[in-house]
């Protein structure tokens, strides 16, 4: 176990760092924009971290089946394992969207 | 940021105006853009940035070329002033520097009425242009080329392998190929409270077919989260197919562009990932670029989706 505050912790003080003091001192639309991307950006790193599910398809698969996806090797299954697949990732990069778009 | 360019005298002769400001704008991944007063005039220098060679895109002055056949053309683009040759070594062009809305969110929060109508009128000119106006643009296997651009990035991605899978499995019918605009979406056009008034960002023209450009802002990603208007976050797809085909005599329905959709989709999936790369290749180190990575997924959502449904 790392001392604490741990990465979580940590992600979490820098986001209320940028959220409380650096978002609202943002002279500039861009500085402002960029500010939000990285906000964004911690919100991704800490749900990876907290989050305990795999992967549908591991890291392991994923080489073999692109290779066959792209041979033509295609069957019935493929495309909801994939869809599954993608809205694991989702849960993590972008919960709102997925929840937006069902 | 203020500050001169040492090839500030240079351009200021080749211009035959004095220069009496300069601004280097922010963004910009493979050209810079220089705000320039020069005699009072309001002047956008772009100039091309050393060691990027962006696959796809134009050279500078062919992009300026584009820009002059579009005007030509009744298009709404900034005047293109003069093409400068090599400023400080580097190639250059001088165009109008124009004001008004460009960013996404802002625009699909309170859009103009019409909107979608201007798109399809401005879309139908540049589509007319004669292809032997601009006979340095090419057209080319557009699948092929994202398979290239996906193996370049290095990263298995089995859903975008199944959008190109499913892609070359439906291939429509061809349609001979227009002057393509490449990148026409919000985002890329300015806009007032008065509606359209320029199309912006012309360094992706090519020659393709129609659809391409037509179905582009049906992308999802490019209606900057007013997802139920279809058309850019700004308005129905109906009223702008009707334009277009008023103007152009290209009818297509909203199931003729599903293809187009998916195509869409996967293309911008691997332009996130390729933008990614700039970024962990140590190339272009940038927030920005670092959070398309984990964008990528939703167009990978999206194509299957869209498959799902066609």
């Amino acid at each position: 176990m790392p001392d604490r505050p741990n990465a979580l912790e940590l992600i979490e003080a820098v986001t209320e760092f940028l959220s409380s003091e650096v978002l609202p001192a943002a002279a500039d639309h861009r500085l402002k924009f960029r500010t939000l991307v990285a906000l964004n950006a911690l919100g991704i790193a800490y749900r990876e971290l907290e989050s305990s599910d795999d992967l549908v398809i591991g890291q392991e698969e994923l080489g073999e089946l692109a290779r066959r996806i792209r041979a033509g090797d295609v069957d019935e299954d493929l495309h909801a394992r994939l869809k599954e697949h993608v809205a694991a990732k989702l849960r993590v990069s972008n919960p709102a969207y997925l929840e937006r778009h069902d | 940021m203020v500050a001169t360019a040492p090839w500030c005298d240079e351009l200021a002769a080749k211009l035959g105006q004095r220069v009496d400001s300069m601004q280097l704008l922010p963004g910009g991944a493979s050209k810079e853009a220089w705000a320039v007063e020069a005699d009072g005039e309001r002047l956008l220098i772009r100039r091309a940035l050393a060691g990027v060679i962006h696959e796809g895109t134009l050279s500078l002055e062919n992009e300026f070329q584009v820009l002059e056949a579009a005007i030509e053309a009744g298009v709404k683009v900034p005047r293109p002033v003069a093409y400068l040759g090599e400023l400080g070594g580097r190639e250059a062009f001088a165009m109008e520097l124009v004001e008004g809305e460009t960013i996404g969110r802002r625009i699909v929060r309170d859009p103009p009425e019409g909107l979608e109508v201007e798109l399809a009128e401005e879309l139908a000119k540049i589509h007319a242009i004669p292809l032997e106006r601009l006979p340095f643009l090419r057209s080319g296997d557009v699948i092929g080329r994202f398979e290239d651009e996906l193996d370049s990035v290095g990263d298995p991605r089995p859903a975008i392998e199944y959008g190109l899978w499913w892609l070359r499995e439906h291939r429509p019918e061809p349609v001979a190929d227009v002057v393509s605009h490449g990148d026409f979406r919000i985002g890329n056009v300015v806009v007032s409270k008065r509606g359209l008034e320029y199309i912006l960002d012309w360094e992706f023209a090519h020659l393709s077919d129609p659809r391409e450009d037509v179905a582009w802002p049906l992308v999802r990603a490019w209606r900057f989260g007013a997802d139920d208007r279809r058309l850019g976050g700004v308005g129905d797809v109906g009223p702008y197919l009707e334009r277009y085909e008023e103007l152009s005599g290209r009818a297509m329905s909203e199931r003729d562009l599903e293809w187009w959709e998916v195509l869409g989709n996967v293309k911008w999936a691997i332009g996130c990932l390729t933008q990614c790369r700039r970024h962990l290749t140590g190339l272009d180190r940038s927030i920005e670029y670092a959070v398309l990575g984990r964008m990528a997924a939703e167009m990978e959502y999206e194509l299957l989706d869209l498959i799902e449904h066609a």
